[in-house]
Parts: structure tokens; sequence; C-alpha cells
């Protein structure tokens, strides 16, 4: 990139770099080398219509036919013949009219007037079904192995916009432990800020009732010793001989860094971490366990000023979303778990006012089918141990297999339709999508788009530019926005 | 293979008719088109992947006309106006779509001209500048040439040492190793201390693994459901006997041999398909080009450079010597049709043996990058030496060898001086560090950015997250250690030797997917907060403390330690001799899903002196046993407490009963045993309370030896400050460390520890 152009360019981003600076980047980390952004050549200015988003991970892949896209109702039986059957569950009204969901999705249905339904979304195709690595296309929108570090959606958005507020991390990860055994590594792989540096990456927090520890001195250690010890450490820092000689620039950022972290530990604003400070009645209201926990932290943490949030149902192979067997019981769990703090969280930001500047995206890997196995037209080898023809148990009824051809994307609030339908898929096997396909690309710039951030935004990395959403050519679904 | 194409790289120009090919029209076509018409076997011979290809057509004449959509057969098919419309059986193209093709054929079919950086002036031998110096004196005379001033004095004894130590061995200078140093009168004992660090071939090898880990991608245990190796035994052998840096290339890309580091060639792979840029030999091709010689491979894997000469074939046709025989090429993940043969980056040098199978391919690659006349490589790696220790390179981006060296002279010397000692790299380490120019005082001030670079002198370094744990294991005696799988003593570990944490991950170690060259040493709030609040750091720091002043009793050994155990049942019949109280443990070591296992101990029973059985069962739980009488302590009922969820604790209170022998047979429940759950679980008998931390505790002597400090808190600050700082505290400091000693307690000097090591003077290299 020319100079002069760079120059341009950052003198137009000054006040987000000033930003960032005081969230603990300097601009010395343009000099070390951070990427710098290279606007989009045919780029206008995009009006951001949210400054939040709460990214809701069903982890696992969420049966699509079981949530929110069912198809015809076959109540289980002994005998029942495994590829007649397309939904375990009936299907119930939501507030709107044309919108149909899954039984068990209650209190969902209840806003669905807030809500835009894409019933359209295509995993993408890679040729084998690893859970990790399809997750890790759906955050950064490049599958691997790649020969730069692809940022995690949430580190571009930190990256970009930078935090809302200096004392809340740009890039909050809730609910997913990294240690989950066999593919702790596949997961960590993409919980990272990749090139675009630590700096922008998650700041993680594994246990919601935990949260508050994230934000405290460690364990066993007071306030009041933690303050201490800070005075202290700055007390000796200016008594030492490197104060007056030695590098300034390395010294000044290390301790703007410790000043930052140390501000955002006895911040106000560290109380939006701590779950005890919640009414009673509205913990309750809640807590159906970690994932709903999980969605308070996110409200509380969205009006202390958070700028991205993910919260998921957690991934551990096997668990939670990833139905191998038993799919219809272990659905039903999963919907009593997500159906009330979803539901909750859509009212809490309304009645706050916050929930119009706040899009809230619930997703998936991908969705499930009881026969097909990846897509119709291109299978993929079947991981999931037997599902017989004829069921003669009720741990075979339900969705075991992971089909990418369709899934189903909710979206609410930040300026999105109220009550809008986008998508449809076949009501018969295989339930393809048969109108206006979403791929990833595409949701990822239906996302940037709200937050403002142009589609074929791209970072320099090696001197070349690096785009936000695959080779710059991810196209916002702009029928979606009110 | 493909389908997921993530072609990084798009131009940012655009042509004079404000239409870009690679940017709209061949996405577009490839997308719509590229289907059928494209690769070796495309419909009607018709390829439309290149401007070429549309211009030579196929069976129904040039799909082209350039400068004239009326005329173009192209136009005509997709409108319909010459059935049969295109795309044949599917959605025909919107309006815009079509307009864009218009457009740019009408516009002359432009093809966006690619603005490469010039290639290098350099030629590609080595040249040897001529210096009048003896060689010892060649580099400073070249710096003080470029500088046209006296090399500053240099820094004093023991920031010499600190740096030395660090630079070569990854770890701090002991104090007594300072006062050895500071005293010894000798000439040239710099360089000796150099040579005698040099020589220590573990503690060497031990801090130049991470170097080579970052560069060549290994990682312990990391793996994604696709082939990956670790090369850590080699590489650590190599670092030790000090493989010639030659042979160490050759070693890598010509791997032979059960103990050969083939790991490097197989690359990371995840399972499924990839795209055409990610395929081993291409990962090869990509990272042997950038590590070993300083050339960025990584657009060009996928399509014709826009940012340097770098072509697609070129890529390719490195790529060959990696793969087992010719490679098609394919272009943003459509195959082309042309097959691509082994060719060197550098045709100059390359030779005319046959190359045809796997192994000559692979000997012939190994042969190009390392023959003399290829000076690309020594000036690649003295290059990225210099980097490491003046933290900037001669060259920067030290990945792209093509860009200006702020010394030409110097680092063609430098390389050549390499070459001539046989591509020794303790020899050229040693070059360096003998030099005025690595001993002079840090030059702290950034540069301004747009303004080009002087060098003034070496640039203060952030510690590498390793060199950070280790700095800290040896100050506190805290090291991680290596728990062996059968039952037996834990090693101490240094802690480049496991996997990240939480904690060296915020520091900067890096997941090693991708080549990585220089870590960023910009310090960041979310490290700051893992350093000021993180469980990891607290723990050492805590139990450092408690070590420090001597409240840490060794952690007591099991009387059984059943191993890893999986699905197998574990009988102990263990002997015990004056036991008083008994803890059966159950600790989970790594299994599938660790919150689903259920283990427990079966038939477990005390044998009395006459062989008498007592059941544990049937014992009662008492929170506060008496003196006297056998228990089990806890409030749960000793039948639940004996299985159920893993880790688990239990204590027995034996009184005063005489046991001879505890039996049992310990296992895993039915239920944990599916698949999914794989259970690996380790079970423990103590008769003295256990360490959760330290069930193993580690034999041996630690990497550093643990020192023994002094109780007077005065006394402790000066060490604590010679050992992390290489120098005596100021009065001012003093009074400001005593304070946090002030209260004669444990977390005072926690926290002084803390305050210590997150500060800026010990977290970089002066």
């Amino acid at each position: 990139m020319p100079r002069k152009l760079a120059k341009e360019l950052l003198a137009g981003l000054s006040r987000r770099d000033f930003m960032r600076a005081s969230a603990g980047a300097t601009l010395a980390a343009l000099e070390a080398g951070a990427p710098r952004p290279v606007w989009p050549a045919a780029g206008s200015k995009i009006e951001p219509r949210a400054d939040t988003l709460i990214l809701l991970w069903m982890a696992g892949g969420m049966a699509q036919t079981e949530t929110f896209d069912p198809k015809e109702y076959t109540a289980f039986e002994t005998g029942l013949e495994s590829k007649a059957v397309l939904s375990t569950f009936p299907a119930i009204d939501t507030k709107v009219d044309s919108i149909r969901i899954s039984q068990g999705l209650e209190r969902i249905a209840s806003v669905m007037d807030r809500a835009t339904l894409i019933r359209t979304y295509q995993a993408g195709d890679l040729g084998f079904i690893l859970h990790s690595r399809h997750q890790y296309h759906w955050h950064t929108g490049y599958a691997p192995p790649l020969s730069v570090a692809a940022p995690h959606l949430g580190a571009v958005i930190a990256r970009s916009l930078g935090p809302r507020k200096p004392d809340v991390p740009a890039f909050l990860d809730i609910g997913q432990n990294l240690e989950i055994g066999a593919e702790s590594d596949p997961l960590k792989a993409f919980h990272t800020a990749g090139f675009l540096g630590a700096e922008h990456g998650p700041f993680l927090v594994p246990d919601p009732l935990e949260a508050a520890a994230s934000v405290r001195p460690p364990a066993g250690m007071s306030q009041e010793r933690f303050r201490g010890r800070y005075e202290r450490y700055r007390k000796l820092i200016e008594a030492s001989p490197m104060m007056k000689h030695g590098s300034g620039f390395h010294r000044e950022s290390l301790l703007r860094a410790q000043e930052n972290a140390h501000r955002l530990l006895s911040s106000p604003a560290a109380k939006a971490f701590d779950l005890s400070l919640e009414p009673k009645e509205s913990f309750d209201s809640y807590n159906t366990g970690r994932f709903g926990l999980s969605c308070l932290l996110a409200r509380r943490l969205t009006e202390a000023g958070a700028r991205f949030i993910e919260v998921t149902t957690e991934y551990i192979p096997f668990r939670h979303w990833d139905t191998h067997e038993n799919g219809h019981t272990r659905a039903l769990a999963m919907k009593r778990e997500i159906d009330a703090p979803v539901a909750q969280l859509v009212l809490d930001l309304e009645e706050r006012g916050l929930l119009d500047r706040t899009l809230i995206v619930l997703a998936s890997e991908f969705g499930r089918d009881m026969m097909v196995e990846g897509r119709p037209d291109k299978r993929v080898r079947d991981q999931v141990s037997q599902q017989p023809e004829v069921m003669t148990e009720m741990k075979h009824y339900g969705m075991h297999r992971h089909f990418t051809e369709a899934g189903s994307v909710l979206l609410i609030g930040g300026g999105v339709k109220k009550g809008f339908l986008y998508g449809r898929t076949a009501d018969e096997r295989p339930c393809k999508v048969i109108d206006r396909p979403v791929r990833i690309e595409d949701l990822h710039a239906t996302m940037y788009h709200a937050l403002g951030i142009p589609p074929d935004l791209a970072y320099e990395v090696e001197k070349r530019p690096f785009h936000v959403t695959r080779d710059g050519k991810g196209r916002p679904i702009t029928d979606v926005f009110a | 293979m493909l389908l997921s194409p993530a072609c990084l790289l798009l131009p940012l120009v655009a042509t004079a008719a404000d239409l870009d090919f690679a940017r709209q029209v061949h996405p577009l076509l490839l997308a719509r088109c590229g289907s059928c018409h494209s690769g070796a076997f495309a419909q009607a011979g018709l390829r439309l992947t290149t401007r070429a290809d549309m211009l030579a057509g196929g069976v129904s004449g040039p799909a082209i006309v350039a400068g004239s959509s009326e005329r173009s057969l192209l136009i005509a098919r997709v409108t319909g106006a010459r059935q049969p419309r295109m795309p044949f059986n599917a959605e025909p193209l919107a309006d815009a779509e079509v307009a864009i093709l218009r457009r740019w054929i009408d516009a002359g079919a432009p093809v966006t001209e690619a603005r490469p950086a010039r290639r290098s002036t350099r030629p590609l031998a080595l040249r040897a500048p001529k210096v009048n110096a003896g060689p010892d004196r060649v580099l400073d005379a070249l710096v003080t040439r470029y500088l046209g001033s006296a090399i500053a004095p240099p820094v004093a004894d023991a920031l010499f040492a600190r740096r030395l130590y660090l630079d070569l061995w990854g770890l701090l200078p002991t104090p007594e190793q300072l006062d050895e140093f500071e005293r010894d009168r000798r000439p040239h004992k710099r360089t000796r201390l150099a040579g005698s660090l040099l020589a220590d071939a573990d503690k060497y090898a031990s801090h130049w693994i991470t170097f080579w880990n970052d560069h060549l991608r290994n990682d312990e245990g990391v793996v994604y459901h696709g082939e990956r190796k670790s090369i850590t035994q080699w590489l650590l052998g190599a670092l030790r006997e000090n493989l010639p840096y030659d042979r160490f290339v050759r070693a890598l890309l010509n791997p032979e041999g059960p103990a050969a580091p083939d790991g490097f060639l197989i690359g990371v792979n995840w399972r499924g398909d990839v795209s055409a840029s990610q395929i081993p030999p291409m990962q090869a091709a990509q990272n042997s080009a950038q590590v070993f010689l300083g050339v960025n491979l990584k657009c060009n894997a996928c399509h014709d450079s826009f940012i340097s000469h770098w072509k697609l074939k070129d890529a390719y046709g490195l790529a060959s010597f990696f793969a087992d025989k010719d490679m098609e090429m394919y272009r943003c993940d459509v195959a082309t049709g042309e097959i691509a043969t082994p060719s060197f980056l550098f045709p100059e040098l390359n030779g005319s043996s046959v190359v045809a199978t796997p192994a000559e391919r692979r000997a012939e690659a190994a042969r190009l990058f390392t023959m003399r006349e290829n000076g690309r490589l020594p000036r690649t790696f003295v290059n990225r030496v210099w980097k490491t220790l003046f933290g900037r390179g001669l060259i920067e981006p030290a990945d792209d060898l093509d860009a200006p060296a702020w010394n030409e002279d110097l680092l063609d010397w430098l390389a050549s001086d390499f070459v001539g000692h046989a591509y020794d790299v303790k020899h050229l380490l040693l070059r360096i560090m003998s030099t005025r120019t690595y001993q002079m005082p840090a030059a702290g001030e950034p540069f301004k950015p747009g303004e080009p670079f002087r060098f003034r002198g070496p640039l203060p370094r952030r510690l590498g997250a390793e060199q950070f744990a280790d700095a800290v294991g040896s100050i506190t005696g805290e090291w991680r250690l290596i728990v062996p799988r059968q039952s037996g003593e834990a090693r101490h570990a240094r802690e480049w030797q496991l996997k990240s944490t939480a904690l060296t991950r915020a520091l900067g170690r890096p997941i090693r997917d991708q080549v990585t060259t220089e870590r960023l040493a910009q310090p960041t709030t979310l490290e700051a907060i893992e350093l000021a609040n993180g469980q990891t750091l607290a723990e050492i720091l805590s139990r450092g403390a408690r070590r420090m002043r001597g409240e840490i009793t060794p952690a007591p050994v099991a009387i059984f330690d059943s191993g890893v155990a999986s699905a197998a049942k574990v009988i102990g019949d263990v002997p015990l001799r004056d036991a008083r109280r008994l803890w059966l443990l159950i600790e989970d070591v790594d299994s599938y899903d660790p919150r689903r296992v259920v283990a427990g101990w079966a038939n477990a029973m005390l044998e009395g002196q006459g062989g008498e059985m007592v059941r544990l069962r049937d014992l009662v739980p008492e929170p506060r046993p008496e003196r006297g009488a056998i228990h089990f302590r806890g409030d749960r009922k000793p039948a639940e407490a004996l299985l159920g969820a893993v880790p688990s604790a239990i204590e027995i209170d034996l009184g005063a009963a005489d046991f001879t022998c505890l039996h049992f047979a310990a296992g895993v429940d039915q239920q944990s045993l599916a698949s999914d759950i794989n259970p690996r679980i380790r079970f423990f008998v103590f008769t003295e309370e256990p360490d959760r931390r330290r069930l193993i505790p580690p034999a041996g002597e630690p990497p550093v030896r643990a020192a023994s400090w002094p109780k007077d808190p005065s006394s402790l600050v000066s060490r604590l400050y010679r050992h992390a700082l290489a120098r005596d505290p100021s009065p001012l400091e003093r009074g400001v460390a005593l304070e946090f000693l002030a209260a004669g307690r444990t977390e005072g000097l926690d926290d002084l520890l803390w305050a210590l090591f997150s500060s800026p003077e010990f977290q970089y290299i002066q």
C-alpha cells in the first residue's frame, strides 16, 4: 500500500485509534507491526445500526427441524420407520402468523415478533464433518489449514470498532471451556485474534457463575491487598533508576497495559460480571443452567458497554447439541435450556431500550437430519452410530446425523425486521434449501453491516490484504434490515 | 480436494476501465462457469480461467473478442442470443453480471497488471566485502563506518551477562553466576562466557528449540484429527550436537530414516477437503521458502502474486519437489490443466539431473536450498539470528529477503563467515556476541513510522513466554512437571516441554498452525489482566513465596500409584506400616469427557494384624472423628464416597488400630466406558496428607538449582534484585521493597515477586 494512502487512512481513523489507545493498544502498536486496515476500494460509509453484537452459539449442530424449521411431526412408536420421520416435535404458533416453530420453544415463540428468522443457512462443504473445523469456519469465514492465522469474528469486530467502553473488553467469550479433551486444540485454534494480534483476542469467561472472579483479584487475595500491591508496584517502578534512562517507549507501553488491566479490574463496570448482584427473581428467570446464566451475564455486560459477546451452550464432543443418539430427549433438554433465557434476554434488552442497538444472532455450525449426513448431493462419511431403518427404542428417535445443507439462524434487534421470515426449505426429505440460500460470508457480511463494517474491509498481513469476509465477497442480506 | 477456496489476496488496484479482472470478472466466471469450463477436462475444450484461455477459446472458437462484447461468443451464450444459453441448465446470469462482462470485454479485456515489488538487486551468491580488519573486528569496523562514529562503550558486566544468559540459555544468570563473572579478571572474559554457555548443549538446546518450534510449526501433541507429526526429538538432537545449518535444512527437506524430521514436510492437516493452496506439498513449499529463503509464496500458491514478482508456477515448481509426482496447477482452486514440474525459485541454480521419484525430488530440493551458490539460505538465517539478538533484522521484514538491508556489507560478510565456518550456528552466535556492537547499550526509542530505520544499538527485547516462565521458575523454584504415565517419579520441566497455558498464551506463545518468525512484543491489556489475576501465575507466586520462606515441605509420596488406568480394574494389595490415616484419591488424567467419568474403589478392605478384615463401606462417616476410633472423615456415606465423580478424595482415620494391608479393586464404572467418554484416570493411596498439586513429586534437580533465601528481609531483597534484574536495588527501591515485606507475612513476598515480575525491567532484555 502506498505510504500516502496509508497515512490518509490512518488520519481517517484517528478517533478509533484514540479509542483503541485508551483501551490498551497504543499507537506504538502500529509501529510494532500491528496490522493496518486497508479500506475497501469501493467502500462507502455504512451507518451502523447496532453497537453491540451478541452471538448465541448453539454448539454441536442444532437440529433445525427440531427447533426453528419444524417439518411434519411423527410421534414415536416402536417399529416406526426412520425415513418417515422429519420432526419429532409438533410445531407451535408464534406471535407471527406466518412463522411456526418447534414445541418447547414457547417463550421464544412469544418474542418472534421482534425477530427475523433465516431458515436457509448452508454450512461450509468441508468434505468431512469435524465440529471444531466447521466451527472454525463459521467463526472466521475461512477453513483451515490457512497460510495466515485467521481472526475470530469477535476479534475482527474488536479490532475494527474497538471497545464501546474502555472498561469492558471488546471481545467477550462466555461459557466455553477450552480444555475439553480431544478437540481442545482445534477450539483454541480459532478462539484467537490470529494475525490481528493478541490485544484483540477473547476475554474468556468459561463459567458465568465465576465470571466475577475473572475481573477480581486472584483467589485468596482481598481487594485491599490487590490495590495495595498495585500502588506499591507503581512506587517501585518510580523508584527504579530505569525511569531516568533506558527505554521509555517499551516501559510506557507495558505500564499502560498494567494501568488498563487494573482500571478494568477495579472499575464499576467490573460489577457487571458479578451475577450475585442480580436480583433473585431476575436471576431465576434466566437460570436454566450455565447457558441461561451466560445469557444473563451477556445482558449485564451489554448494559455495561460490551462490543461483542459470544455466549455458547458449550461445545463438548457428543454433548449438548451434538446429538448422536437419543436426539429427541436431548433436543428437549436443550430447548429447555435455551428457551427462557433467550426470550428473557430479548425482553430485558427491549425494556432497557437497548434492543434496537444490539443485534442478537442465534446460530449453529450446521443443522441435523435423521437420514442425511452432509448434503443430499454430496454425502460425507457417516459418523453417527447406526441409525436403524426401523426404530425399536426411544434412543433411535431424533436427528442424529450432521446435515450441512440447511440450518436456521435467528436475528433479533439491531435494526433487523421484526417478525420476518427469510428463505425456505423443502417440506419433504431431503429438506433442502429451495429459496434464498445464505452462506457464511453473507451471514458475516450481514452482521458486519449491522455494525457498520464493510464486508470487503481488509487488514494488511504480510503486505497483502486479508478480507473480513472471504475474499471480500460477502454480501449483506439487505432484505433482513428494516 | 478443494472447495474451500480462500484466495486471501485480491489486487487493490483498479484497471483503467475501473473494472478489475481478478476482483470482479474472474470470481464471477469462476462461480458461474468454473465447474464446467476449467481444468484439464473443460467442457468443449473451453477454459474461462484466464484472459488467454478465453482468447484461445474452445471448439466453438474464441470466447471473447477483446474490445467488442457484441462479437464475443461468451456474451452471446450467457444472454441466450446464441443457443444453448449458458450456464447450461442453470439459472442465467443476472443483468448486472452480464454488464460486468460486457464492460470488461469492451474495455479490451484488461488484466490487472501486478505491481510486483522489485526483485532484489543483490546477486544470489554471497559477496565478500573487503574490510581492513581481522575477522574478530570486521563487524565492529562495518558498524563504526555505518555509524560514522565510535561504537558506544559496552554495557556493564552484569547487564551483559543477563543478555547473554537469556540469549543462549533462556535463563537468568543467578547471583552466584553474576558474582563469578564479575570477579573474572581474565582477558576476553565476555567471549569466554559466551563460549562456556554455548558449550552446555542441553541448556542451549532448551532455549533455541523455541525459536525453531515457532519457525517450523512444531508443537507437541497438538493435532487436528488430520496428519501432523512432532519433530521435537530430532530438533533437540540437532541442537544438542550443533548440526551444521546446511545439513539441518537438508534433513528437514529430505528426511531419511526412522528418526528423521518428516513432520516438517507433512505439515499441519485437518481432516476433510482443503484448498489446493494448502495441500501438504504446497505447505512444504510455502514454509520452506519463507523460513529458509525469505520468500513469501503464500499469494502465489493460489494465483500470480500482485505484490511480488512470484508467479503461480513458481509455487507449483517448488511444491513439485515435495510431491510424489508432477502436479496439476490450480488457480484459485480451479484446475488449470497445466502441469508443473519441479523447478527452483532461482532457476539459475536448477540442475540437469533427473528428478522423477519422490526421493529424487526431495534430494534435489535439499541440494538446491543448500548449495554454496545459493547465498539466500545463509543470508536469511544470519538475518534471523541478528533479528533475534538485536530486536530488528538487518533486513526487515525478515521474511522478505528481496528487501534491502541497512548494511549490505554486514549482511554478506556475516553470511560468508557463517558459510566459511561450515554453517556452524554456534560460531555465528559467538561471532556476533563477541562484538562491541552486541554489547552496545540498548537503544530504546522507537523509530517514527515512515522514517527510515537507523541502527543505534540493540532494541530492548521482550522476554518470550518460555523465558518469562523459566525466569520465574528459577527464582521461585516453581517449575512445571512432566509426569510419567506409569507410576514413578516426575521430572521438572522447562516451559517449552509442555503444552501452553493461559499464561504463556497471553505472553505470546503462538498457536503453531502457521510459521511464526516474530512474536509481537507489544504488551497487551489482556496479558496484563492475566498477569494481574490469572490463576496460573497467582499459584506459582503463592507457592513460590512459601517455598522461598521455607514453608513448603516436600510433597509426600504415594504408597500406591496406579499409573494411568483406563478400562481395566486395578487390583491393589498395599502394605501399611504405622499408618494413622489414609487418603484415597482418584484424579483425571485426560479423559475425553472427564465430567462423565464415574470411578471408585470396590471391595476396599483393611486387613488387621490377625487377618481380620474391615470393609471401608462399613465405616461410620464423621466430620470430626474422635481420637482413637476408625472413621471415614467427611459427611458422605462411605458407599457414596467410594464410587462417584472424578476427581475424588476420601480420608480415613485409622485411629489406634494397627492394619497391615489395604486391599481393593479400583476401576471405572461400567457406564463410563463408552468411547465418547474414554476415561483415563489415576488412583493413589497416601498415608500423609497429599499435596493436590504435587501428587507425583519430582525427583532430581530442577533446571536451575533452588537457592536458599536469606531470612533477613534486606538481604532477601538484594538477592532478589540481583537474580531478577542483575543489579542491586537502589536505596529508594530497597525502601519500597521492604514495605512489601514489612508485615513479615508470606503474602508480602508474594506481592513483591509479582511487582518485580510485572516490571518493564524484568520483562525486557535491556
